[in-house]
């Protein structure tokens, strides 16, 4: 079941949740489409300004490099995948990820324990280790797909957990998982190392 | 669309084509003398200068030139396809000079994102739907667009420059949009951009 929090007195980084879950929707996304195409459309009747005289010769200069870089932006999720709402705020602020093994975390926005919205990459078949919730936590998939106990969640979707969840989340192992998690409660580790790991928590 | 219109998109998706085979110098020549000074306008009006712009111009044509093959025409226009590079590259450009730490995450190991749409729905039709749209738009309406998706100006912002009031500039951007998607709606253009995702925990 799912069940999106709501609050009396929402807060920054549960409206930048609720943003982002709704521009994931399939409503969202037809959203998203209708702006690229009328901006494309804007694009073809813009005044054009004319470019400096040595830019051709940079953008060949540019391509005759590009042969060697393989990896390129446009095919960097974060860019191309993540919500423009998210993409965004985060332009604006420096991001500190904290690593664990096969999971990278990066508190977006937070006004206390209770309340922290956090960004969690798990890498292609990594796991996070298994855990439950001491309040509830909304996750919205991002990017990817993962699967726990409970099922499998593809991209666009959001699962509630809270203390009566106790799972083992394991990144799909091609395209690992990007998702987007808000909190209003620790999680606390249930597994093997679970005193050592809740010592670290974050 | 005019005819016009028509024969230059149509010179636009061969010459993506032509780049994408043959990496077809020309072609090149051709996209960036149509699109460069436009995307120069459309930076610049939204806030870069002139150094960057020009920068993150170079950087996406570099995108156009070594990613012709991924762009479909039947996904996307080639200036829509060419806009959302020049904002990626926009973006990742104020987040290197705010040294964002995105680096951290290996995105080397993440593969490409391919999109989500329906391939087997020809969606140039709706391509032509659009255009045909907004070229009907009266100029206000139209100018209002430009502030909100090129310039990039919140509502808020629009309704200080243009003295029209923040309900009316709200309304009638949505209206543009609604208009767009119910017209879309009624060719019985499926939208479903998301039906390989759906989960069943999802209801």
């Amino acid at each position: 079941m799912i069940e999106l929090m709501t609050q009396p007195s929402t807060t920054p980084a549960h409206l930048l949740f609720l943003q982002c879950f709704a521009a994931s929707s399939k409503e969202g996304k037809t959203q998203d489409f209708i702006r690229n195409e009328i901006t494309g459309h804007l694009l073809d009747v813009i005044e054009p300004m004319n470019l400096t005289k040595e830019a051709w010769q940079k953008t060949l200069d540019r391509i005759s490099l590009s042969k060697n870089i393989d990896e390129d932006h446009v095919s960097d999720p974060f860019l191309t995948n993540l919500p423009s709402v998210l993409q965004k705020f985060i332009s604006k602020k420096k991001l500190n990820w904290k690593k664990f093994s096969d999971v990278k975390v990066s508190t977006i926005s937070s006004s206390s324990d209770s309340d922290k919205l956090e960004l969690i990459y798990v890498k292609p078949g990594g796991t996070i280790p298994q855990h439950t919730h001491e309040g509830k936590e909304n996750f919205l998939v991002l990017h990817g797909s993962y699967s726990d106990e409970y099922g499998s969640y593809m991209e666009g979707t959001m699962q509630t957990r809270d203390e009566s969840h106790d799972h083992k989340p394991i990144g799909n192992p091609i395209t690992g998982c990007i998702g987007l998690a808000y909190t209003n409660g620790k999680i606390k580790f249930s597994g093997k190392f679970s005193k050592v790991l809740n010592f670290f928590n974050y | 669309m005019l005819d016009k219109e028509k024969i230059k998109k149509k010179l636009h998706i061969n010459a993506m084509k032509k780049i994408a085979k043959s990496e077809d110098i020309e072609s090149f020549k051709l996209i960036y003398d149509y699109f460069g000074p436009r995307l120069k306008s459309f930076l610049i009006s939204s806030g870069s200068e002139e150094t960057s712009a020009e920068e993150i111009i170079q950087e996406t044509m570099a995108i156009i030139w070594t990613k012709a093959d991924y762009y479909n025409p039947k996904l996307a226009s080639p200036s829509t396809w060419i806009y959302t590079i020049a904002r990626n590259k926009k973006i990742d450009f104020l987040r290197k000079t705010r040294k964002a730490v995105f680096e951290n995450i290996d995105t080397a190991i993440l593969p490409p994102v391919e999109p989500v749409l329906d391939e087997s729905i020809d969606h140039n039709q709706s391509f032509n739907l659009i255009d045909s749209y907004l070229n009907s738009l009266p100029e206000e309406q139209m100018l209002l667009l430009k502030m909100n998706f090129i310039e990039e100006k919140s509502h808020g912002e629009i309704a200080k420059i243009t003295g029209i009031s923040l309900g009316t500039v709200k309304s009638r951007i949505r209206l543009a949009m609604e208009k767009i998607r119910m017209r879309i709606k009624s060719e019985g253009i499926s939208f479903d951009l998301n039906n390989k995702n759906k989960s069943k925990n999802f209801k």
